[in-house]
């Protein structure tokens, strides 16, 4: 499939729902909710007619099946409808942009640590559970998520979660949204914890001869006063790179660097490059630009692994015989996640598909492919096939029993077929 | 009639025999005076005899037991360590309790990947004891499920791979019931503990699991040591599901750094209104502690007079804070933290970084409960969350209803996390008394649910708040907890009637008349 794939026989122009409710003065949650109701009531009538509704978003458009020709396609908008500065959360409109909230949450000091692009939406964040190096730190979305309000396939009028940060009534269905690719619900808003924006950040590059050293220099690390924010490894044409960043005090930020020289002293394979003092803006700033190859190239795939073999993979995944182009490759070793690709046709594509089937049967793992260039259209977006694919499906057809939400995207009768 | 009667006796005779069967003579039990001990958990208000209590030993005794209790109609109902406080786990329509305890093995401790493959009934500090020796090698037996695809194979990331020492890991998840609660009940509960303030509650720290389905089909969730799947996070809805979407037999746990350093704060205060302007404080610095827990004058003096920790029992709050990482920090950390009890009026204000007297305080906080029993009088302990903003005026609001109805009512709680735990006095002997108990606890629910607060921040719903669940969530909603509930039990025969309601099983609670009700702790 191209990812500049056919947008389909569109039914109707692009649905606008309004954003959420306007800021009350008190903190409290607001009441009636015009933009809820407008999107239940078109979700409804979609469900009445069969027809689907699709919002792939702006940055995960390949990733999956794509839509049925005939479908509506839904765009919401948004912004920051309350920030509890004083409770560290925020309630945000899910058709809000990241590049928005994060900047009108800088002027409070206060950040949500997600490394989201800044035209990527709040929903679309959430429900392709987009995550980066600062997962290290702050955790994933699954950990930053503590409410949400959605509307399911019946065009009915969730309410999970909420604004405290602990809570345990009912379902948690604020989890079980995060990852499922706008086929259970649409998110309408989300209330996320938030964070003091740090003093200042360190940012620590370090010389990495082989990928592999990496794995036996993790753990270490963490468990070490000179445990990082965040980790992440990427290849350069054909040089490594191993860059960690401390957020913090400058006291605390100096500390830590320190614990790190004194770890590296006894390294052979690892050595401090250099350093640089930089804000929060400027190092979130930097590493968007590093990785906007993933937006930009006909081939991603993101290969998760059993995070102490991350480096091993890497180094396998690297030392091709295809004389392909050579592969763009960033990688979380802390977390096992490998986003790989690059300027691939559909030939080359293949050819990095078998590498990545040899790599996961030898190291376990799984991978999805984000986009898949022409000529690779026969790849399987999702795979290996996973032992909870068939409760996903009936949780599906419990949550959107007319299949019209984001349909035949991932989960589907068919995927138990496969 | 009869003959219904002793057709139905056939059949669990028929069950039991097929029971003992699967997991053996001894993993049976069905007399009367066995079962005494089954009948509740720590919300021993509801009460109920189960037919039998099973105890299974590896998944697939658990899957067989399922498939047996199917074909003789028998309803089931999960159980742990039978610590919980919601009535989880007991039995109200005569179902046979699942019992886990015999599923105490912990099978993987894979240091490269962080990770521990456990099965459900092993203890929550059996796990970190076992983590803090260190040194396990990988079982052969449990594939890492990331590697999930591969069955029957062991894991090949040993001990060896990634960093092997092991040292400086633990599972962090700590309920107060630690000692005695499993972490399948840690699990189904979601359970919080006095470190969730920075280091988050029992979903944050579980990858995966393997369930047995109310079919008898056995399911692993997502993929184990890998910490990300594909598609919506399944562990995340298992978390916290109370037992009600399948029997959860073997978990893959997180292990993540143990902190090392630490500093303790002790600040005592004329007031809670005070000490909680001082949490809420703390907040909003974006300074994030380990812990901040309070308890109120009352709950001092009771203490005290318990366990004579010399605190002033004249004071009418007190806060325990903890904030750990990179020692060099931790004094300037601790630094801001006093400004703002001092700021608030804190009468006395103490730190420590000495190991022992850190204990000591924290054992004071721990022993709070066991305080209470020595009082000998009947309480129950609510358990709801609100904004932590918030904080000050909900606990004068939940005073003044104590007042309204003319309770005695005693605060300690999880502060840095808005969960409060009122603890409501009542005379046993005064059946108005018991119920302007229950009513006053209603009414804190409710105010809690209308300042954007919850009627649950981990103990669970279970059975005793089931009530409220209508006053929490939209006939929507509700709705698609039914639906979500059905996609997995679809037949209604796994813990029926528990955290959302069903038309199968309603459970009238029994009111706390005549026992002295243990009401559980935190
Ligand atoms: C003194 C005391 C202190 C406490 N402190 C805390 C605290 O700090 N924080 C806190 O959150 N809670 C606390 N609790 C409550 C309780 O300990 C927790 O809810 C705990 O997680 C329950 O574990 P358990 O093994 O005892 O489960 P049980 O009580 O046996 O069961 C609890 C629920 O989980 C289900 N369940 C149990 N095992 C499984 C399984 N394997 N698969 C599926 N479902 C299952 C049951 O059906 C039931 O619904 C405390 C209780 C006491 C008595």
């Amino acid at each position: 499939m191209s990812k500049k794939k056919s947008k389909g026989k569109q039914k109707q122009e692009a649905a606008q729902i309004p954003p959420g409710s306007p800021p009350t003065a008190s903190g409290a949650v607001s009441g009636a909710d015009q933009g809820a109701a407008a999107l239940g009531a078109l979700v409804a009538e979609c469900a009445g007619q069969g027809l689907a509704v699709v919002d792939y978003g702006v940055m995960h458009e390949g990733l999956g099946n794509p839509p049925p020709a005939e479908h509506r396609k839904l765009r919401q908008n948004g912004q920051i409808i309350e920030h509890y500065a004083r409770d560290m959360t925020v309630r945000v409109a899910a058709g809000a942009e990241w590049g928005a909230v994060q900047r009108a949450m800088l002027a409070t000091g206060q950040f949500v640590p997600v490394d989201a692009d800044d035209d990527v939406t709040v929903g679309e964040a959430i429900v392709h559970n987009v995550y980066g190096p600062l997962r290290l730190g702050y955790g994933g979305m699954r950990d930053l998520l503590l409410g949400l309000h959605y509307v399911d396939g019946l065009g009915r009028d969730i309410h999970v979660g909420g604004r405290t940060v602990k809570n345990v009534a009912g379902y948690d269905v604020t989890k079980l949204m995060v990852g499922s690719l706008g086929e259970l619900g649409v998110v309408y808003e989300a209330t996320l914890r938030t964070y003091a924006v740090p003093e200042q950040v360190i940012a620590v590059d370090l010389k990495l001869a082989d990928p592999v050293q990496v794995d036996g220099f993790v753990n270490p690390l963490l468990v070490s006063d000179a445990a990082p924010t965040w980790l992440w490894m990427s290849l350069h044409g054909r040089a490594w790179r191993l860059r960690l960043a401390y957020y913090g005090r400058h006291s605390a930020c100096a500390a830590q660097v320190r614990s790190l020289e004194t770890i590296l002293d006894g390294q052979e394979d690892i050595g401090m490059q250099g350093s640089a003092r930089t804000t929060l803006a400027q190092d979130a700033a930097e590493r968007a630009a590093h990785r906007r190859w993933q937006r930009q190239a006909p081939a991603v795939v993101k290969l998760v692994v059993p995070p102490a073999e991350t480096g091993a993979v890497c180094a396998a995944l690297a030392s091709s015989r295809d004389h392909d182009p050579p592969l763009c490759l960033d990688a979380l070793p802390a977390h096992g996640c490998i986003m790989t690709g690059g300027s691939l046709d559909g030939a080359q594509a293949l050819r990095l598909e078998a590498r990545v089937t040899r790599i996961l049967e030898n190291f376990g793992g799984l991978r999805v492919w984000y986009a898949r260039p022409r000529g690779a259209e026969s790849i399987r977006p999702f795979g290996p096939r996973q032992a909870d694919w068939p409760m996903l499906v009936k949780l599906k057809q419990a949550m959107d029993p007319k299949n019209i939400l984001n349909p035949g995207r991932f989960l589907s009768p068919e995927l138990l077929t496969t | 009639m009869g003959s219904y009667h002793a057709q139905a006796m056939a059949n669990v005779q028929a069950a039991l025999q097929e029971l003992r069967q699967i997991v053996g003579k001894d993993g049976v039990l069905d007399q009367p005076e066995e079962l005494l001990v089954y009948e509740c958990d720590g919300f021993s208000v509801a009460r109920a005899t189960p037919t039998a209590v099973v105890f299974p030993r590896r998944t697939e005794q658990v899957a067989a037991c399922v498939g047996a209790l199917n074909r003789h109609g028998l309803g089931m109902v999960p159980r742990g360590s039978g610590t919980g406080l919601a009535g989880g786990c007991v039995a109200f329509a005569g179902e046979v309790l699942i019992s886990t305890v015999r599923m105490n093995q912990i099978e993987t401790i894979d240091w490269g990947n962080r990770v521990a493959v456990v099965q459900a009934g092993v203890l929550n500090t059996a796990l970190s004891e076992a983590v803090a020796r260190g040194g396990m090698v990988v079982a052969d037996a449990t594939p890492s499920p990331g590697l999930s695809l591969r069955e029957g194979e062991g894991s090949k990331t040993s001990s060896t791979s990634g960093g092997a020492s092991g040292g400086g890991l633990h599972f962090s998840p700590d309920p107060s019931s630690q000692r005695a609660s499993t972490i399948g009940g840690n699990a189904a509960t979601n359970a919080g503990g006095i470190n969730t303030l920075k280091h988050g509650v029992t979903s944050n720290h579980i990858l995966g699991m393997e369930m047995v389905l109310a079919d008898g089909s056995i399911m692993r969730t997502r993929a184990g040591s890998l910490l990300d799947g594909i598609g919506p996070d399944l562990p995340g809805l298992v978390c916290g599901s109370e037992g009600t979407l399948g029997i959860i037999t073997r978990l893959w746990c997180r292990l993540v750094p143990k902190p090392r350093h630490f500093r303790t704060i002790y600040a005592v205060y004329g007031s809670t209104g005070q000490a909680c302007l001082t949490v809420s404080d703390v907040i909003a610095a974006g300074i994030v502690p380990t812990s901040m827990e309070m308890m109120d004058g009352r709950m001092i003096r009771v203490v005290e007079e318990a366990f004579h920790y010399g605190f002033p029992t004249d004071a009418q709050a007190l806060l325990l804070i903890e904030v750990d990482g990179v020692d060099q920090i931790l004094d300037e950390q601790v630094g801001q933290i006093l400004e703002l009890c001092r700021k608030h009026g804190a009468t006395d204000v103490q730190h420590c970084a000495d190991a022992k007297r850190r204990l000591e305080l924290w054992s004071a906080r721990k022993r709070a409960f066991g305080a209470i029993g020595r009082l000998h009088v009947a309480y129950f302990t609510q358990d709801a969350c609100v904004p932590r903003s918030l904080l000050p005026v909900a606990i004068e609001r939940i005073c003044q209803i104590g007042r309204d109805f003319g309770l005695q009512i005693n605060n300690v709680f999880h502060a840095g996390d808005g969960n409060v735990h009122p603890i409501f006095f009542f005379d046993e002997s005064d059946p108005a008394q018991a119920q302007a108990a229950l009513r006053a606890a209603e009414k804190a629910l409710e105010y809690c649910i209308s300042i954007g607060g919850t009627i649950t921040g981990e103990h669970g719903v279970g059975v005793e708040k089931l009530a409220m669940m209508e006053h929490m969530f939209n006939p929507d909603t509700i709705r698609a907890f039914q639906a979500i509930k059905g996609a997995f039990d679809p037949q209604e025969r796994i813990n029926v009637g528990k955290l959302i309601p069903s038309d199968k099983i309603r459970v009238q609670l029994v009111k706390p008349l005549a026992a002295n009700v243990p009401g559980g702790a935190l």
